[in-house]
């Protein structure tokens, strides 16, 4: 099954994990600052300690990461499945034989929507992995993909 | 159709009501009043005989207000004193209709009925109570509706099914079962027992001296290996007699039977319980026992189903204590389902130790380091660490796998052993995880995912070699697809010939 080429996500997705990364990372920079200001009252610490650790943290979100994990994301449609990977550090291969699928969600949020990219959620029946994500999908892609699942669903109930 | 909610409960259910709730109303109120305003016994008495009243009164009500009926194809339940709720069931969403007689219910002569619609247990229809032929009137006219459709042409075979008892336990079974289940929990609910009732006691319970003088009475010498020995052989016979005793309560008279494309289970000494299992819902089987069990040839054979009953986790026990025949016996009934072929399942790979241990290592060091601070002896529990190695082999001894044309097998634990039997065509989904210790082994889990499976009690491959996991997961692929388009590898068929 490795042999199979799967498709990357849209580059959408990748711009989204390095914005959402980057408001982490400021959320943490101006913690910092705080901290910054509090713990220089109360133990000598030489300045900017706290604020280059977030620095660092920040940098790691926006640049370091984000590849790596928008790398580790793939998909793919073959005969009755659909092959989806993902994960850096546990690496996870989910196969999920469409004609089990409940229903297909195709939903976007606010920040989705400013990349112009969907997620696919398939729910199955099943009770560990009930709902099958499928990020960065642009909506055509989406669509297609959602119609095409719709076709391969049993008249049967699993 | 006509309205439908036409039927009222049994009336006996007013004075079965009564008689659970009567007691923490009746007494706990006119107690608390008469030990706090010291007004006397006989204002207490006729608080509580008004509170009585009162609560006849509402149950009355409550039973007045109840009413349900059997439409052409739904069941209506029409509920609520104030606020009225009317809920309808159609019948082809109806899984199982549960009929369950406690004690008091059997006394009189009636029983409880659970419309199971498999919405989790939070969507279904309770009538607490009917009559016993009611409640058997109710199961056939659901059934007879359900199959209505399929066996229209012959209704009288749908009414009446015929009944072939699968898997049956005899008395002494139940007791051999029940000296299986040994258990010191029951110990301590034998000693809470006690504590409710030790005012009646000549002796209290909480006094050591006591224990350890009727220990000194029958036995010279107090602490020598003979009265620890003697101590631990009561412990031991108690937890037998708990588990014997529980044991009879719950599986006196089991009796698993067919009817139609329904299992039938009845259960149970003082309160008689009964359910249903639809063939075609049971998602895969689980064979379960501990190692002694397993030593004289007995294991427990239960079906996990959809929409998940009132028993633990979807799991619905069909044979709580039978041998293997049997439970091939109870197996054919449920195709594709059967028991492992003779060519023994496959063990993990070897280095499923190196990285169990490694996973156990971690919090023992700490435990360790954390107990050395206080105690400094306690560095001698490194010593033990190789004992995490022993446990990770004997781990891998019982972790085996086999793939068989349509069935997964998978086998797993050492003390609670545990066989599971997935039919392929009801695998929802297969998951192929790799941590960083597995990447570095070049290891690989499989988790497979199917319909009514609880968190823990999931079939998992754990630690696989990594090409044997892909290999695994593509050729339960690959048969999945066999057994659904027939054995022609590479035309699976479009949307439109399907279509057409």
């Amino acid at each position: 099954m490795e042999t199979l080429p799967l498709t990357p996500l849209d580059r959408g997705l990748l711009r989204l994990m390095r914005l959402r990364g980057a408001m982490a990372g400021c959320f943490l920079l101006a913690a910092a600052a705080v901290g910054e200001i509090w713990v220089d009252r109360l133990v000598d610490l030489p300045f900017g300690l706290l604020l280059g650790a977030a620095l660092a943290i920040l940098l790691y979100l926006v640049l370091w990461a984000p590849p790596r994990r928008y790398r580790a994301w793939g998909y793919a449609i073959d005969g009755e499945e659909l092959q989806v990977r993902r994960g850096v550090w546990i690496r996870v291969h989910t196969l999920v034989p469409l004609d089990h699928v409940q229903h297909i969600d195709v939903s976007q949020g606010p920040l989705e929507r400013a990349f112009g990219i969907c997620s696919l959620v398939l729910h199955t029946a099943g009770t560990l992995h009930s709902q099958i994500v499928l990020p960065g999908l642009t909506r055509a892609t989406a669509e297609t993909m959602r119609d095409e699942i719709r076709g391969r669903i049993s008249e049967e109930p699993a | 159709m006509s309205d439908g909610a036409d039927r009222h409960l049994h009336p006996g259910t007013i004075a079965l009501r009564f008689i659970k709730e009567a007691p923490q109303t009746l007494f706990a109120l006119p107690a608390a009043v008469a030990f706090s305003s010291r007004s006397g016994l006989t204002n207490a008495l006729y608080l509580a005989a008004g509170l009585g009243v009162a609560l006849l009164a509402l149950k009355w009500l409550a039973w007045r207000r109840f009413r349900y009926g059997v439409g052409a194809a739904e069941i209506v339940i029409e509920s609520g004193i104030l606020h009225r709720n009317r809920r309808s069931i159609p019948f082809d969403r109806v899984q199982d209709v549960d009929i369950e007689r406690t004690f008091l219910a059997r006394v009189l002569g009636l029983a409880k009925v659970r419309i199971e619609t498999g919405a989790g247990g939070k969507d279904e229809g309770l009538l607490d109570s009917v009559s016993v032929a009611e409640a058997n009137r109710l199961r056939e006219t659901v059934r007879a509706s359900r199959s209505g459709a399929a066996t229209a042409a012959r209704p009288d075979a749908a009414e009446a099914p015929e009944s072939r008892t699968l898997f049956a336990m005899d008395v002494p079974r139940v007791l051999l079962f029940g000296a299986f289940s040994f258990s010191l929990v029951y110990i301590a609910g034998l000693f809470a027992l006690l504590q409710t009732f030790d005012r009646f006691l000549p002796f209290d319970i909480y006094d050591p001296a006591r224990w350890v003088g009727l220990v000194g009475d029958y036995l010279p010498h107090r602490w020598t290996l003979g009265a620890i020995a003697a101590v631990l052989l009561m412990a031991a016979l108690l937890g037998s007699a708990a588990g014997v005793l529980r044991t009879l309560a719950r599986d006196y008279g089991f009796r698993l039977s067919l009817e139609g494309d329904r299992l039938r289970r009845e259960q149970g000494l003082f309160t008689r319980k009964e359910a249903v299992i639809s063939r075609r819902r049971v998602q895969l089987a689980q064979l379960s026992g501990g190692p002694v069990r397993a030593l004289f040839g007995w294991s427990g054979l239960s079906f996990q189903t959809l929409g998940a009953g009132a028993d633990r986790g979807g799991h619905q026990s069909a044979a709580p204590f039978a041998t293997r025949s049997e439970i091939e016996t109870v197996l054919a009934e449920v195709p594709p389902l059967r028991l492992p072929p003779p060519p023994e399942l496959v063990r993990v790979s070897k280095r499923h130790i190196l990285r169990a241990a490694a996973g156990s290592l971690l919090p023992a060091l700490v435990a360790i380091a954390a107990l050395s601070y206080l105690l400094p002896f306690a560095l001698g529990l490194l010593a033990l660490l190789p004992l995490l190695l022993v446990a990770a082999a004997l781990e891998r001894r019982f972790h085996r796998y086999a793939l068989a044309d349509d069935l997964l097998f998978v086998s797993r634990g050492v003390w609670r052993r545990r066989l599971w039997l997935v039919p392929l065509a009801n695998v929802q989904s297969l998951s192929l995880s790799r941590g960083p210790i597995q990447r570095r082994l070049g290891l690989a889990s499989l988790a497979i995912d199917t319909a009514g499976a609880s968190m823990i009690n999931a079939p998992r491959i754990v630690d696989l070699r990594s090409e044997a996991a892909e290999a695994l997961a593509a050729e339960i692929s690959r048969l999945r697809s066999v057994l659904r388009y027939g054995p022609s590898p590479g035309s699976v068929p479009t949307q439109d010939e399907r279509l057409s």
